[in-house]
């Protein structure tokens, strides 16, 4: 049990999957009550953080975010680490899409 | 209620006094849980939100004025009223 | 021995790797314009790039993060946008002015057309991205950039007063034109202090996965490295000083900088410095394009990385092809890119502070660095560092349109 300051020690900080995959960051945080329910990751996440958050959120596509539940996080160190794959937590799908359009190209597993 | 709507709010005591605004959130981290247990409020602002003020004991907490949730008595998105005679402690 | 011999070839490498565009560019104008009397300028800036990246290298090898992470965790997600969006401008700023600068080279070495040769810089610099192992491209193109040390017989050719040459060591005034000097310092400070590469080797850092042991020799490295590349820039400025100073050249055009070198070693020299000027520039071209995307990946948390494979950072990769396309797009319109170059510098210094201090910040903080925070000394330079990095970004904009550009 250790105590740790929100804004400081986990928002904006890394995601990482369980397989050491980097996979977005920590956009905002959902409480119920007291107790902090998920992360939110992704463009939704933005629109909490001023009007330069809720303008590129707008801006961007993609899917609206990514509720992650806090059970799904493992430790949290010099990132957030989750304990399941970026797929099974459906982060991540922003490098998923564009890998579609960089494996066209040849050579791309060099 | 999500994070980003608490940050920023401005922290007044029931009498009206103004105690400055929230600029972190301090949390129990367990095993399975992360459960708010208190608002870290100031009037120094930028340079406390920039981490100058280095924790010096433990970890991922900064140095100063935590308000313990206790002496809450209102937070919605107005702001965040406090007991009368809460004063934050380090 | 051989880790001996494989620092010493990392710091050839990077000797070779040290000078760009703006270092040819400002080096050779300071030299021509005010002789030796801005030597101490050089010095302050590659004493600003070893305190930066010290402190960089350091946070990346103690909490694995790269410059924009911290950016991001530090600043917020609005300020840091902000950030993100100026160091994007300027990096793309740069990357025009590199690419510029490699087809004039080559445009020099070959004859042909320079629209040509920009095309052949992109496509060259895609190719080597996207399938040059990274080992490869840091020997390449930083041996190669060894060649540009012609410049040193070539300042002991040209005879200069090296009772003056000393005297410019010293920070002093010996012109009635103010401003100008002052737009040289920064201009000379800026391209010291350039921002790319402190967000590559700060990203490089966190791949190659430096740990708290690696501290020593990375510092050495970086040290040795940048301190031996800057006799690079005195050279430069000690040739342009003893050349065209007396002669009232203002070097306009980059065959001016390679002039300085044609002068007193004849056309080896300059094919040298030509090879050189094209391997250096292209090197740091890479720097530059991997920095631009280095830095929108940590602040969206994206996968990233060199090491990573092209298919396995996607978004990464698109951003340094997106970077490569829209600097061939500003070139190709035929600008200046030795104008485009002096933009990159002073713009590159007012955005400066903005990535260097949550840097400062961190590097202190005990959470993120326990027992390798910043002691004494590192807080001493770089609070004094912050300051003159803050002087110079509030000072670039009116220095720049005071002196227009550095033409009066």
């Amino acid at each position: 049990m250790s105590r740790i300051d929100l804004a400081l020690g986990i928002l904006d900080h890394q995601l990482i999957d369980s397989q050491g995959r980097r996979c977005g960051k920590v956009d905002d945080l959902e409480l119920d009550g007291l107790d902090v329910k998920a992360i939110v990751s992704g463009r939704s996440g933005w629109a909490g953080r001023g009007r330069l958050g809720r303008l590129t959120a707008w801006l961007a596509r993609g899917p609206r975010a990514v509720l992650v539940p806090w059970d799904e996080v493992r430790a949290v160190d010099d990132a957030v680490r989750l304990r399941k794959t970026a797929g099974e937590l459906r982060l991540g799908r922003g490098d998923d899409r564009a890998r579609q359009l960089v494996e066209r190209i040849p050579g791309s597993g060099l | 209620m999500r994070i980003s709507e608490i940050i920023g709010l401005e922290v007044r005591t029931e009498s009206g006094d103004g105690l400055g605004r929230v600029y972190d959130v301090r949390a129990e981290l367990t095993q399975r849980s992360l459960r708010v247990v208190g608002l870290v409020v100031g009037r120094r602002g930028l340079l406390e939100r920039l981490g100058i003020d280095a924790p010096e004991a433990s970890e991922r907490v900064r140095k100063p004025d935590e308000l313990p949730w206790s002496d809450v008595v209102r937070l919605d998105r107005r702001g965040v009223i406090v007991r009368d005679g809460s004063k934050p402690v380090r | 021995m051989k880790t001996l011999f494989s620092i010493a070839l990392g710091i050839l490498a990077a000797i070779g790797g040290y000078v760009d565009i703006g270092d040819l560019v400002f080096n050779t104008t300071a030299g021509a314009t005010f002789g030796y009397q801005l030597l101490w300028a050089i010095v302050l800036g590659v004493g600003g790039i070893i305190v930066y990246a010290e402190m960089c290298g350091r946070v990346a090898a103690v909490s694995n993060r790269a410059v924009f992470d911290v950016v991001r965790e530090r600043l917020g997600f609005a300020v840091g946008l902000v950030t993100l969006v100026g160091a994007e401008l300027v990096s793309l700023l740069t990357l025009a002015a590199e690419v510029g600068g490699i087809a004039l080279a080559l445009e020099l070495l070959f004859g042909h057309s320079y629209q040509l040769f920009i095309a052949v810089a992109v496509l060259g610099l895609a190719l080597v991205l996207w399938a040059m192992p990274f080992e490869w491209i840091e020997r390449v193109f930083g041996y190669g950039g060894l060649c540009l040390l012609v410049l040193v017989p070539a300042v002991f050719k040209l005879h200069p007063d090296w009772g003056e040459v000393a005297k410019g060591f010293a920070p002093h005034l010996e012109t009635g034109n103010v401003p100008l000097y002052l737009y040289y310092v920064v201009g000379l400070v800026g391209a010291g202090m350039t921002p790319y590469e402190v967000y590559f080797y700060s990203s490089g850092g966190v791949e190659e996965e430096w740990t708290p042991k690696d501290l020593t020799t990375n510092r050495l490295n970086a040290i040795v490295g940048y301190c031996l590349g800057g006799i690079l820039s005195f050279a430069l400025l000690i040739c342009a000083g003893a050349l065209f100073l007396p002669r009232g050249i203002s070097p306009e055009l980059l065959g001016s900088v390679a002039l300085v070198v044609q002068s007193p070693l004849g056309p080896i020299g300059l094919i040298l410095m030509l090879v050189g000027i094209a391997f250096a520039v292209s090197g740091a071209a890479i720097d530059t394009a991997f920095s631009g995307a280095y830095n929108i990946a940590q602040f969206f948390g994206w996968e990233w990385g060199k090491y990573r494979h092209n298919a396995g950072a996607p978004r990464f990769t698109i951003a340094w092809i997106v970077m490569l396309v829209l600097a061939f797009a500003i070139v190709i319109t035929g600008v200046n890119p030795i104008q485009v170059t002096e933009f990159a510098v002073i713009f590159s210094v007012v955005a400066l502070p903005a990535t260097y201090l949550p840097i400062l910040l961190v590097a202190n903080d005990r959470a993120y660095m326990g027992q390798y925070r910043n002691q004494r000394l590192s807080n001493l330079l770089g609070i004094f560092y912050l300051g003159v990095i803050v002087l110079v970004a509030l000072a670039a904009i009116p220095l720049m349109i005071i002196t227009n550009m550095g033409t009066q």
